[in-house]
Order: structure tokens, then C-alpha cells, then sequence
């Protein structure tokens, strides 16, 4: 139950800016996400925080103090890894109390304290298991009791579904959720999946090329991005390229996107040359006599199932993708109109400056 | 029977040549000869006996140099042991051409034959060789040390040519340990030291064992070293076996001496292998 901060954090490989001015906050209890594509500085951070790296520049503080000096094995962060590290030697028990071991557990209530873990994460009945005698998500759960069972006072979790199939992951991203929420433990967990982040985080960082590019609410991560990056990160989207100009007041802007005059929401102090989001699902297609927001041609056309993907080319040369109910009649060629919901719209810049 | 068992037969016929005629062959020969009656005007006699393996259980004297050949063979591989953990450590962390370098001296001591090798040895350990007259130029000793057909010039130059094999097979072991595992272990709260004894020692048993096995085996069967720097102070089995067949022509004694080698060398072997087996099993990952 910590207030973990990072701060201004610098690392350079040679020629290469792993981390630049990288600062995050992850209150008591919340649990923090790096998102971002590999080589954006999202496992150095975690990295920096766990004691295995050591940043040029920047602090780290627990509760406002720093901890940049304690070696990792004093810092009593749990870990738990991509490729779970477990200990191949040690069995399911052994690695579980490992580090109980080390603190000189006494061993009956080490052996409560495995058991209570072992129940947690319901591996009953595997205790004198090795590693590989055990399947690819029981060894993650292995690694994740491991790192609980110490009662960290942070968790660091490094891509931990990386490994496993789509529904073991599934299973594991709840399980990890309802385990640091039960635990209240602050947590940081990097991955490069939208979805996992968007679904088990308090704060998203996104991050983008050794920068924080956005630290924010999945909510607002997801609907109000500073710049063309994150919302592409983030979800399907559709950009219109635009001129805004602001609207005294109302803090929204005035612009014309795919021939249709709009007045909209967006980032502070834009001028001149912006982009519009639309997410495809504030999307429709209009009824017969509605009005429209957009008028443009039908151009691709998908039917998946519970839905119809359809792709929209705009007068001025813009598309947007929409998803349409599965039994509306769609053909490539046909004119369409599209209603968008225009609270959800946003505006921001290509590049945040 | 099929093309592909044909096949199988077929390619392992010159392992079976090889193995029939270079051991089985010979071993073979060689226990005939250990029960085969001493000869007179020949190398042997014509009748058999088991007079040869009495007199070796029988006599304190082969007792004692077998015990000598297995005890200095014993500490030669824990001296090894011990000087190429660290060294495969480093060979392990190092890489592109540092590890090259690495690679070249270590198995330096194998570049150059074995007679010139124990001739260096000599000529360094000698009483008025470079190693005495240095420590003398430079005050440390007033007197030439006797190094020279010592028992420990003998160990130090087997650890010396033998610590490749032991350094390769445990710098093997420690490359296929990931680093997330003495991390993850680390930021359980285990200190550097713990680190070592729970996870890269054992893990890296698969390297130990066999490195271990072959200095040991490779120590008991060691010849010229003991022979040239050992002298007559030191006796083991392999300068008295040579001595039986190529001094005295006691081929039958000679044989009887070695194949009590060769079982001893091969019980001690097994002992560690079996009793190790615990924790090679664990350690496979």
C-alpha cells in the first residue's frame, strides 16, 4: 500500500534513448499500465523500478522517499516476469516460498502462508510439481503467488500474459485483477495490448519512444488522446485531417472535415492544421429521412458476423471505417450517409508539439 | 527388414568398429593378460592365475599408491573446480570478441604438447630456475624452494592443463541460466551471495557433474606430469604401471595393476554420479 513515483526518469544504451524524462504516478492500490510497442521504454521502466537497472537521470520515490540507492533484493518489490523465471530446480511450493525462506520464515507459518497462496491462486494439489511439469498458465499463476506471497509493497508485472493462448490470458488478466484489488497492492504492468490495459487499469501510460506520450484514465486515454499516436494505440479509429479554429469561450473549435462544417471538442490550444477522431463505433449509418453528418461512397464492405465492417470514402478524400447492424443492405458503390455522435468527437493535434 | 533399420545398421558400423577394436579389444586383451602367470625369458607365462590381484589386495604398498593416484586425482578436480567456476562465469557473461579471447587462453593450456609442457614446468620450478631466483632477487625467500618432484607442483600442473574441461561444460550450464531468474530471485530479497548457493550453483550442475567426471578421470590416468615433475617421490599408478610393462616387463603384474585402476577409477565415478543424481535431476531443465 504505497505511493510509488517516478521521476524524470533518463537511460541511454549507447547511442540508443531508452527512457527520456519518463514521470508516472501510481497512487496507494492503483494499478498503472505502460502501454506501447516493443523498444518504447516500457519493460526499461519497469526495469528502472525493480532495482535491475539503474537510471542515468531521475528519482524514484515509495511513499515520497527515495529508493533509488537500495539494491533490488532490499526493495521488497514483487516481480513477476514474461517468462514467469520460475526457479526449475525448486518445486511449485519451493518457488513459492523462496523468498519466505530467505526472510527466515519460520516453517509452519511458511508453510501457511505457501498454502494460503497455493489456494489463491487455485493450484491445489501441484505443490510438489516442477515447473515443467506443469502447463504454460499454471506456471504463471506459480509466479504470481510467488511475487504476492511477500506481501510487496509494489507489483511489477513485465507482459505477464505475453505467453499464453487467448482464453488462458483471458482467465489470468481477471485473476490478476481481482488479486492486486483484494490485495490493494500498487502495481505497474507493462504490455503492448490495448484491450488488457484499457480493461484492469486505474492510469494508462502510453508510451512512445522512450517518452510518456499520455498519462491518463483508460476513459480518457480512449477518448480524448493528445495526438494522433495514442488514439491509434489505443483502438480503431478514423483521422480526418482538418483546419481548426477555436471558438472564444466554449473551448471547442469550428472546423470542416470531410466537407461537413462542425463545431467540436478537442486538446487545448490548437490552431490551424489538426485531426479529428472518430472512434467507428460513434458511427452509424443514417435512416432514410435523417440527417447527415457525412455524405460519401461506400468502398469496402464486410460482413463478420454480429456486425458489418464498411469503409467510407469522404468527398475530400478522407475514409472513415464503420461498423453497420448485420442485416442492413450494404453494397460496395452505393452513396452513404453517416450520422456521427458528435460529443465523441475529438480533436487533436498529429503530433503532440 | 527395412530400408530404414538397413540404414541404422549400416551407419553405426564404424562405431562399432571403432569401439571394438580400440576398447573392447584391448580391455579384453588386458584382463587375459592380469590373470596370466609371470614368464621368465617372456613378457608373460603360458598357464593362468589370480596371484597378481592377491598380491595388490595383499600388499600395503599398492594400497597406498592407489589411494595416492584416487586422493590426488580427487584434489586436483576440487582445486579445478574451484579455480574454473569463476573463470566460466566470466566466459559465460562475456560476449563477441571478448569471449573469443576468453576462449583462446583458456584453452591455451591444451595448445602445447604435453612434454613441452612438463619440461616448462620443470625448467620454471627448478632450484636455480626462474621462479626461485625471482622470489630470491626480490627478498622474498633466502633459499631455493624444493618445488621441483613435489607432490603439489604435480597437482598444480594437472589444474593447470585440466581446467578447460572443466571450464567448458560449467560455462555451458551458466549460458542456458536466464538472467530473469537470479533477477526474479534478487527481488525476493535474496543477497548476492544467496543468489549464488539457491540458483546459479545448483543450476549449474549440469556443467559441474560432468566437468568433474572428466578432469577426474582424465587426473587418475595422468602419466608424464607425475612421471616428469613427480619424479621417484611420488609414485601413482599410472608411472608404477608403466614401470611393470616397460621397465621390468611384468605385463601380467602391469595389467593386473591398471585393470585395479580402472575399476577403482570407475566405482568412484559411478559412487558420484549416483549420488549426485539427485541433483542433476532437479537441475535439468
Amino acid at each position: 500500500m504505497a505511493t510509488v513515483e517516478a521521476i524524470k526518469l533518463h537511460k541511454r544504451y549507447h547511442d540508443f534513448v531508452a527512457l527520456d524524462d519518463v514521470t508516472l504516478r501510481a497512487e496507494s492500490g492503483q494499478l498503472v499500465t505502460l502501454l506501447g510497442p516493443s523498444g518504447c521504454g516500457k519493460s526499461t521502466t519497469l526495469r528502472c523500478l525493480a532495482g535491475f537497472l539503474d537510471p542515468e537521470g531521475g528519482d524514484i520515490t515509495l511513499d515520497g522517499e527515495s529508493i533509488l540507492k537500495l539494491p533490488s533484493n532490499r526493495r521488497g518489490f514483487g516481480v513477476v516476469f514474461q517468462n514467469y523465471a520460475l526457479f526449475p530446480h525448486m518445486t511449485v511450493a519451493e518457488n513459492i516460498g523462496y523468498g519466505l525462506r530467505l526472510q527466515k520464515c519460520p516453517k509452519p507459518d511458511m508453510a501457511r502462508r505457501v498454502g494460503e497462496a497455493v489456494d489463491l491462486v487455485r493450484l491445489n494439489g501441484l505443490e510438489d510439481r516442477l515447473p515443467r511439469q506443469i502447463s504454460g498458465g499454471q506456471q504463471q499463476r506459480v509466479a504470481l503467488a510467488r511475487a504476492l506471497v511477500m506481501k510487496p509493497r509494489l507489483l511489477l508485472l513485465d507482459e505477464p500474459l505475453a505467453n499464453l493462448d487467448a482464453r488462458l490470458r483471458d482467465e489470468v488478466r481477471w485473476l490478476i485483477r481481482d488479486l492486486q484489488q483484494q490485495s490493494g497492492i500498487t502495481a505497474f504492468y507493462v504490455t503492448h495490448d490495448q484491450s488488457e490495459a484499457m480493461a484492469m487499469s486505474d492510469m494508462v501510460a502510453v508510451m512512445k519512444a522512450g517518452r510518456v506520450a499520455q498519462f491518463a484514465t483508460p476513459r480518457e486515454i480512449y477518448q480524448k488522446p493528445v495526438e494522433r499516436y495514442v488514439a491509434d494505440f489505443t483502438g480503431e479509429a478514423n483521422f480526418l485531417a482538418c483546419q481548426s479554429v477555436a471558438e472564444q469561450g466554449s473551448g471547442q473549435y469550428r472546423i470542416e472535415a470531410g466537407g461537413t462544417v462542425l463545431t467540436v471538442a478537442g486538446v487545448q490550444g490548437l490552431n490551424g492544421r489538426a485531426e479529428l477522431l472518430v472512434r467507428p463505433e460513434t458511427l452509424r449509418l443514417a435512416a432514410p429521412d435523417e440527417a447527415a453528418d457525412f455524405n460519401g461512397r461506400i468502398v469496402k464492405c464486410a460482413f463478420v458476423g454480429a456486425s458489418q465492417l464498411c469503409e467510407i470514402a469522404l468527398p475530400d478524400g478522407g475514409t472513415l471505417k464503420l461498423t453497420a447492424a448485420p442485416n442492413t443492405p450494404v453494397h460496395v458503390g452505393d452513396a452513404a450517409a453517416v450520422v456521427m455522435d458528435r460529443a465523441q468527437a475529438w480533436l487533436m493535434p498529429e503530433v503532440a508539439p | 527388414m527395412t530400408a530404414k533399420t538397413r540404414l541404422r545398421l549400416l551407419l553405426s558400423v564404424p562405431a562399432i568398429v571403432l569401439i571394438f577394436v580400440f576398447m573392447i579389444l584391448p580391455i579384453t586383451n588386458m584382463i587375459e593378460m592380469s590373470f596370466r602367470t609371470p614368464g621368465t625369458s617372456e613378457p608373460f607365462g603360458p598357464d593362468y592365475t589370480g596371484m597378481h590381484y592377491t598380491r595388490i589386495l595383499g600388499d600395503g604398498y599398492y594400497w597406498g599408491v592407489l589411494a595416492r593416484s584416487l586422493l590426488t586425482a580427487g584434489l586436483v578436480t576440487v582445486l579445478c573446480l574451484i579455480v574454473s567456476f569463476p573463470i566460466a562465469w566470466h566466459l559465460s557473461r562475456a560476449r563477441g570478441l571478448k569471449a573469443v579471447l576468453l576462449y583462446a587462453c583458456i584453452v591455451s593450456p591444451l595448445m602445447t604438447g604435453v612434454l613441452v609442457r612438463n619440461f616448462g614446468w620443470m625448467i620454471v620450478t627448478a632450484l636455480n630456475g626462474p621462479l626461485n631466483e625471482t622470489l630470491m632477487a626480490l627478498g622474498i625467500i633466502e633459499r631455493p624452494l624444493r618445488l621441483l618432484f613435489t607432490q603439489g607442483l604435480v597437482v598444480l600442473a594437472l589444474v593447470h592443463v585440466f581446467v578447460p574441461f572443466m571450464v567448458l561444460p560449467i560455462n555451458n550450464a551458466l549460458r542456458n541460466i536466464p538472467e530473469s531468474l537470479t533477477e526474479a530471485s534478487a527481488s525476493m530479497g535474496a543477497s548476492r551471495m544467496q543468489v549464488f548457493r539457491d540458483i546459479i550453483l545448483p543450476l549449474s550442475f549440469p556443467g559441474i557433474q560432468p566437468g568433474m567426471i572428466l578432469v577426474y578421470v582424465l587426473a587418475v590416468a595422468a602419466y608424464v606430469t607425475p612421471a616428469l615433475l613427480g619424479g621417484q617421490m611420488v609414485s601413482v599408478m599410472p608411472t608404477l604401471i608403466v614401470g611393470e610393462l616397460t621397465g621390468t616387463f611384468q605385463w601380467p603384474f602391469g595389467s593386473a595393476l591398471a585393470i585395479t585402476l580402472s575399476v577403482s577409477t570407475v566405482i568412484v565415478v559411478v559412487t558420484f554420479t549416483m549420488l549426485t543424481s539427485k541433483l542433476m535431476e532437479r537441475a535439468k531443465a
